[in-house]
């Protein structure tokens, strides 16, 4: 009655290949299965957001889905932003986090990062509200949201200062005058070629030990 | 909590659908997943049977078709959220889809769903009566199209067959001069409401209320119109005094309980003044009258 079916999900350009229950809930599957434990649980109940990862670019509840129903989907975990394009060391995100303090006990820290990721994507210069109304699915008890909200502004004004020095990091013009942001990894003046686009990217095939 | 074991069924036409409804044994249908998950974790439902539509061919759209604004059964809030064309004509859809739940499950549910849970607190409910509006489903003797006026019963309890299929709902294109709002009150995001009104008004050619309506959230078993209301104001100009009256008559018209979040009284308080504004804002939006109604 509860026949486990093979699924196929692409977690932060990596493939991966596991047999689920029907009832096993996606964030349990990138847990457990995956061993990737950067996405956390917090109410078990939809509310708090803290397993929020972003499927097919979309921020979403990893504990209000089944594993079966992302069959074939690119996810992207907080374990994905490091090898982003953009990220140095870190994440311009994850130094907005760490430069003002947009954590305490940091257990919510991978879904507002997730959240924040989506919100930049779509929008990379947002007003506060517009911040606020982001990560308004995620809840945090420990900051009082301040320095959160201004941990992504830090990481927008990072992006956009980078774009206006050195021609950006996420938005470069490719030598061909074709769309750098799809085009271009990134690199100031690399000249390889290698996409920017996230899901395009070659990432390591193996399942990395983190 | 992980939920009961279950069969999972994941149909790609709604004919196959439908089959599956006949000839299985009590299936829950799952869509968004955003009321269901929770439900099958916490063991509130126990299905053996799960039947998941959102490999379905052809349900996932939101347009304007043969005089009616469509969503099919996999259109996301996130959908109706984003549409330009809900933004320009339909004021109360725009209106209430950023109050549903939160980003990520926008993302997810779906307005079909949500009616389908009929849950009296879910707002898409309120908004299809404001509308006129039409259930559609399919099931063994093909289309059935159910006025949204009869479909809901009670509390979770709908007018559905248990081998139907809820494909779209439809709401008719706005007339000329029509204006539609929703306004909700809850206490943060994602919560549900503790009260909602959703109004559209059509105005004649001399201003006057040609047709009214209004829908109003979790201030009864069921979502309701406030028919008292709406005959008040039918016939009349638009204006803050009309309003007033109205919004009176839908606190009347209400049946709120009290709960943690406030008591019955407070809550019909509330519908007098999102009936207010909600009536404010429609007749604003149907463009022949200046807004009068004071926030």
């Amino acid at each position: 009655m509860s026949d486990e079916r093979e699924i196929t999900l692409t977690v932060n350009g990596t493939e991966h290949t596991v047999e689920v229950e029907p009832r096993r809930l996606l964030v349990h599957t990138i847990r457990e299965d995956l061993d990737m434990t950067g996405t956390h649980i917090g109410c078990d109940t939809g509310n708090c957001g803290a397993c929020t990862v972003l499927k097919d670019g979309e921020p979403i509840k990893s504990c209000l889905m089944f594993a079966a129903q992302a069959d074939g989907a690119e996810l992207m975990t907080v374990e994905g932003m490091e090898d982003l394009p953009e990220a140095t060391d870190l994440h311009p995100l994850q130094e907005g986090f760490k430069e003002e303090h947009g954590l305490q006990c940091g257990y919510c820290t991978p879904g507002m990062l997730m959240s924040g990721k989506a919100l930049l994507d779509e929008n990379p210069d947002p007003e506060e509200e517009e911040i606020r109304e982001a990560i308004s699915g995620n809840l945090c008890r420990c900051t009082g949201y301040q320095n959160i909200v201004s941990s992504i502004e830090y990481a927008a004004d990072e992006l956009a200062d980078r774009a206006a020095t050195d021609g950006g990091a996420v938005t470069v013009d490719s030598p061909a005058g074709t769309d750098g942001a799809d085009t271009a990894c990134g690199e100031s003046g690399c000249g390889c070629g290698e996409s920017a686009d996230l899901f395009e990217r070659e990432y390591p095939t193996e399942d990395t030990d983190r | 909590m992980k939920s009961a074991p279950f069969e999972h069924h994941e149909p790609s036409t709604v004919e196959e659908t439908v089959s599956l409804l006949e000839s299985l044994d009590e299936p829950t249908i799952l869509a968004g997943g955003q009321s269901l998950v929770p439900m099958l974790r916490f063991r509130l439902a126990n299905p053996d049977v799960v039947v998941d539509i959102n490999g379905v061919d052809d349900l996932d759209y939101m347009r304007e078709d043969d005089g009616y604004l469509k969503l099919g059964a996999l259109a996301r809030h996130a959908d109706v959220e984003d549409s330009d064309l809900v933004a320009e004509k339909y004021g109360s859809f725009a209106d209430a889809a950023p109050l549903v739940a939160d980003p990520q499950i926008r993302n997810r549910g779906t307005v079909v769903g949500s009616v389908a849970q009929a849950d009296p607190k879910g707002d898409w409910g309120s908004i299809l009566l404001a509308h006129d509006g039409d259930v559609v489903a399919h099931g063994p003797d093909g289309e059935r199209v159910i006025p949204a006026d009869e479909f809901f019963l009670l509390p979770y309890d709908t007018t559905l067959g248990d081998e139907e299929l809820i494909t779209e709902v439809r709401v008719p294109t706005p007339a000329p001069s029509e204006g539609s709002a929703y306004h909700k009150l809850k206490r943060k995001t994602g919560d549900y409401a503790m009260a909602g009104v959703a109004a559209r008004l059509i105005l004649d050619d001399d201003g006057r209320v040609d047709t009214a309506r209004l829908g109003m959230t979790a201030v009864d078993i069921t979502n309701a119109r406030a028919t008292d209301a709406e005959a008040h104001v039918e016939g009349e100009r638009p204006s803050a005094e009309l309003f007033e009256e109205a919004g009176e008559l839908a606190a009347e018209e209400s049946n709120p309980e009290s709960d943690e979040h406030g008591d019955a009284s407070y809550k019909e308080r509330m519908v007098d003044v999102l009936a207010q504004r909600a009536l404010g804002d429609a007749a604003e939006r149907a463009g022949l009258v200046k807004r009068r109604v004071s926030q």
